[in-house]
């Protein structure tokens, strides 16, 4: 019935608008963001969550959600290095990158 | 057995769009009973901050800026944005979240600039 798919597609939608980010949680087959970085774009919206999650830590120090120690520490260090607050970087950011390495380390230790 | 799955699938969408018409009418009923408080720029800011998804205070914080000047916006943010630059090595969502937090403030400065009795506040959360 093209009703129920006008339907399905249209709470989809809904589901997107209100935060998109509904549409990105299930593992795509295409990264639409790597694809829109091609063409200059696809920032992603919006500002950090309210509690940071395994996904946005991955995305934070630009890993593998199931990177190892020592991935974590060598993106750690070099966002660090990047941001640090002593050479014009902002404590805020800083403070996330240490927030996500926190978060993937507390994984690392539970799956292992 | 399609024309059930169908109808679930439309009973899940209207559950999915009443749920969300009542979040957002009690996100505007509180907004307007805040704003009320604030003016109209306050109004307009607290709806920009729904919008865009990022809070005043929390653009304020990731550009490490105290007050709101374009040209301390522009200088934090054209440093920030090449320290997270893919190119030297940086992380892309981290440089997005500068790049949302530039427009956060260029649209608060935006909408002050409307109001020539709006006092520039940082108390918006």
């Amino acid at each position: 019935q093209a009703s129920s798919m006008v339907a399905a597609g249209l709470a989809l939608a809904a589901a997107g608008f209100a935060d998109h980010r509904v549409l990105c949680n299930s593992a795509p087959i295409v990264d639409l963001h790597v694809l829109l970085q091609a063409f200059g774009g696809g920032y992603y919206r919006g500002g950090f969550e309210p509690k940071m999650t395994k996904r946005e830590a991955a995305l934070v120090l630009g890993v593998s959600p199931t990177a190892n120690k020592m991935k974590i520490r060598e993106a750690h260090r070099k966002l660090m290095i990047l941001n640090h607050p002593d050479r014009g970087g902002s404590p805020y950011l800083a403070a996330k990158i240490n927030e996500a390495k926190d978060l993937m380390d507390d994984q690392v230790k539970k799956s292992s | 057995m399609a024309k059930y799955l169908a109808q679930i699938i439309v009973m899940g969408a209207q559950v999915v769009g009443r749920a969300f018409a009542r979040a957002l009418q009690q996100e505007y009923a509180a907004s307007q009973a805040a704003a009320r408080a604030r003016g109209r720029s306050g109004q307009q800011s607290a709806a920009a901050s729904s919008l865009t998804g990022m809070s005043l205070q929390e653009a304020q914080q990731i550009l490490n800026i105290s007050t709101l000047s374009p040209e301390e916006i522009q200088k934090k943010y054209e440093h920030l944005f090449k320290v997270n630059d893919k190119s030297v090595g940086g992380s892309f969502y981290l440089q997005s979240k500068v790049v949302r937090a530039k427009e956060r403030l260029e649209e608060e400065l935006n909408i002050q600039s409307k109001d020539p009795n709006q006092q520039s506040q940082n108390t918006e959360t």
